[in-house]
């Protein structure tokens, strides 16, 4: 047997399996999507390009396209800061750095919806903690509702989101970091480079492939939350934090408008593909052009 | 000999085939997630099952949250429940894709035995049938603690203007002088039309199903929830019904809108019953009578399968006897309050220690369930799109146009017609 073949041979299972519950799925969206499908299991007939239509032309769509923008890049900005600072401390040699690289995944493994109750109790105006340190400290002058605003709200899940997940970026920078020759600061320091040189010069240039990868995944993960939007803020305070996969649950089984929901999946899934596809290959232009 | 051992054999194997016949398996979802509701109600199946070995009823508790999602894919996946717990706007959404079997028979001969009160069977009774029994009734009510007013030189407030000022008043010391949710939550949908009842706006729909709901008095109803709800915490634009409770528990809320705070109060409280206040949700000041919103939660039938809707016949038959249905009801002592006139009276309800302790706001709560009405239920004609009007919150969202947006109160409205109407063109 040809290696091509072998190596099909085994890919196949794990091909079959994802288009069983991926790609069928996917087809059942588009074909729901050119639909007019209300409740789950109820009768829907073909509407053409309407349902596309009236998405694109609604302003619902582009609302929540617009705060998903805002969601990915205000977590992409504050997870690479957290991550990379963190990532550059657990890269030094102290006593306890292998316990607290492996303590630093924790806020990651604790389930969202212990996440939601904790970041709920601690936010509560009338019995949290927070608010009343806020006060002692003479920041407030009362409790505050950090969900009572729309910036306020959006600020406080992004913060939240970006506590959870920065552990994990922080250990995929630290793989990265850890792949950088010390020779190359050896020879730095030698040549009288100080720390900020030998940040721009080696370690920021050389950490560029993980970046790129992490870019990719985190834009991906982040636009997809659902679970800490919906169970701490249910993309309130009016719509405030409705970003896309929350716009599409509401339509579906708030709204019940199925076919709908399929329409902003699908238009939603194609902006992923499209953006997954342009990073991937600028991905592999940098790598050639090295 | 033989022939007569072999018959012998036959007529053994029929009857042992009857006496180990499978019996009839009915799926029970309810929306009573919280731990001791769960037990009540499985020691109730455990005896019902026990008297009845040709039906076991199973329940599958499930949430209110999630319901409305879950239940129409179970349908349509064919793993739906044979009962299922409702309320009126609920089973317009799973009759609307056939999934609910009318109940008129059962009704009808539960009605005879034990009487229903009208007022619960209304928003499941049309298009000539009545499509779920009713179970249990809910009624928002004013709770406050007597101390808290006699200390602050309060009567209960009976009208919007004495209600505000008593919140003024209540509002000192850290203190929130009353607790309303601003949340696009089930729970501010009841809030809100708490006190649209109370000023004439309890109509959304006309009788030919036009969209009623920007009218004077329905601005007048927001603009005073508005204006109370400033002297909430300010958290509670993200609140449901336990953040509330908790808020009064705590005496950090001076008074709250609330079906029951019975069960947190006693046990969170230090469970005073004797300062334990309530009633009726104050009405505007050019009404005079009080109302308040109410929920007649039932059972729907949803199963095809004659044999299991007979087993459903004989289990609802059961619950509904004075002496299982009090406990029925007291699976959450002092929040269910009974839907027959025989149920009302029953020992089995009146002797729960708790609702025995608190008797007189029991009774109050009865009173006030009285004077309800739900939202898209009020005309005697109902119309499909109020399943999604609810699910929508749409009535929240228009309070949250005032309180999160700052709109005035009669553009928020005017928003809120505009939604409520297209989604009833949908």
């Amino acid at each position: 047997m040809k290696n091509s073949t072998l190596a099909f041979v085994f890919v196949a299972p794990a091909l079959l399996f994802l288009l069983a519950v991926l790609g069928w799925p996917l087809v059942q969206a588009i074909l729901l999507s050119f639909q007019n499908v209300g409740v789950i299991g109820s009768e829907g007939r073909f509407v053409g390009l309407d349902n596309y239509a009236a998405v694109l032309g609604g302003a619902g769509f582009w609302r929540a396209f617009g705060r998903s923008i805002v969601w990915v890049v205000a977590n992409a900005l504050v997870q690479t800061v957290l991550a990379l600072v963190t990532a550059l401390i657990l890269n030094q040699k102290f006593p306890g750095v292998r316990i607290a690289r492996t303590w630093i995944i924790l806020t990651w493994i604790v389930p969202t919806v212990v996440i939601v109750i904790i970041w709920r109790w601690l936010l509560s105006t009338s019995g949290g903690m927070i608010n009343p340190l806020l006060v002692q400290a003479g920041v407030i002058d009362r409790p505050v509702g950090f969900f009572a605003t729309r910036e306020g709200a959006m600020t406080t899940l992004i913060m939240i989101n970006s506590w959870r997940w920065f552990p994990f970026t922080a250990l995929m920078m630290l793989a990265g970091l850890t792949r950088i020759p010390g020779d190359l600061y050896e020879a730095a320091r030698i040549d009288g480079a100080s720390a900020l040189k030998r940040f721009t010069r080696i370690t920021w240039p050389l950490l560029q492939p993980t970046l790129m990868v992490l870019t990719v995944v985190g834009t991906l993960l982040s636009f997809n939350v659902f679970d800490v939007i919906w169970l701490l803020a249910a993309g309130g305070p009016a719509q405030a934090s409705q970003t896309l996969p929350v716009l599409i649950y509401e339509t579906a089984f708030k709204g019940y408008r199925l076919s709908e929901a399929a329409t902003i999946s699908v238009i939603t899934s194609i902006i992923l593909m499209g953006f997954a596809f342009l990073a991937t290959r600028a991905m592999l232009t940098n790598e050639a052009a090295r | 000999m033989k022939k007569t051992l072999t018959l012998a054999a036959f007529a053994a194997a029929l009857l042992t085939g009857s006496a180990y016949a499978e019996p009839v398996n009915l799926t029970f979802w309810h929306m009573e997630q919280p731990p001791h509701r769960v037990q009540r109600m499985q020691e109730l199946l455990d005896e019902f099952n026990k008297a009845h070995p040709d039906i076991v009823v199973k329940q599958e508790p499930q949430s209110w949250g999630e319901v409305y999602a879950k239940a129409p894919a179970a349908f349509a996946a064919g793993n739906g429940p044979d009962l299922l717990f409702a309320i009126p706007d609920f089973t317009t959404v799973l009759k609307g894709i056939g999934a609910v079997v009318p109940v008129d028979d059962i009704y009808k001969e539960l009605d005879a035995k034990h009487g229903f009160v009208e007022a619960t069977v209304a928003p499941y009774k049309y298009e000539d049938h009545v499509w779920a029994v009713p179970a249990y009734n809910m009624a928002i009510s004013l709770w406050y603690r007597n101390s808290a007013l006699k200390a602050a030189g309060l009567e209960v407030p009976k009208t919007w203007t004495e209600w505000k000022a008593a919140a003024e008043k209540l509002s000192a010391d850290g203190k929130y002088g009353i607790g309303l949710p601003a949340n696009k939550q089930l729970y501010t949908d009841q809030t809100v039309y708490s006190l649209m009842v109370n000023s004439g706006a309890a109509d959304i729909y006309a009788d030919d199903g036009k969209i009623t709901f920007d009218k004077p008095e329905t601005v007048a109803a927001y603009q005073a929830y508005a204006d109370l709800q400033k002297l909430s915490p300010s958290d509670s634009t993200s609140w449901t019904w336990g953040e509330a409770e908790a808020c009064f528990a705590s005496a950090t809320c001076g008074m709250i809108l609330q079906f029951s705070v019975i069960n947190t109060y006693d046990t969170q409280a230090g469970g005073d019953a004797a300062d334990l206040g309530v009633a009726a949700v104050p009405h505007a000041d050019g009404q005079s009578d009080s109302a308040t919103i109410s929920y007649s939660n039932a059972i729907m039938l949803t199963t095809k399968d004659k044999a299991k809707q007979d087993a459903a016949k004989v289990f609802l038959t059961w619950l509904m006897e004075p002496e299982t249905y009090g406990r029925f009801l007291t699976m959450e002592p002092g929040l269910f309050l009974p839907v027959t006139n025989d149920g009302a009276k029953a020992d089995s309800f009146w002797k729960d220690p708790v609702v025995a302790k608190y008797k007189s706001q029991v009774e109050t709560m009865v009173a006030n369930s009285k004077n309800g009405k739900l939202f898209g239920f009020t005309n005697g004609k109902v119309f499909p799109s109020i399943g999604a009007i609810s699910a929508q919150n749409v009535i929240a969202e228009t309070l949250q146009g005032i309180v999160v947006n700052g709109q005035s109160a009669a553009d928020a409205v005017k928003a809120g017609q505009a939604r409520m109407t297209e989604i009833t063109a949908k």
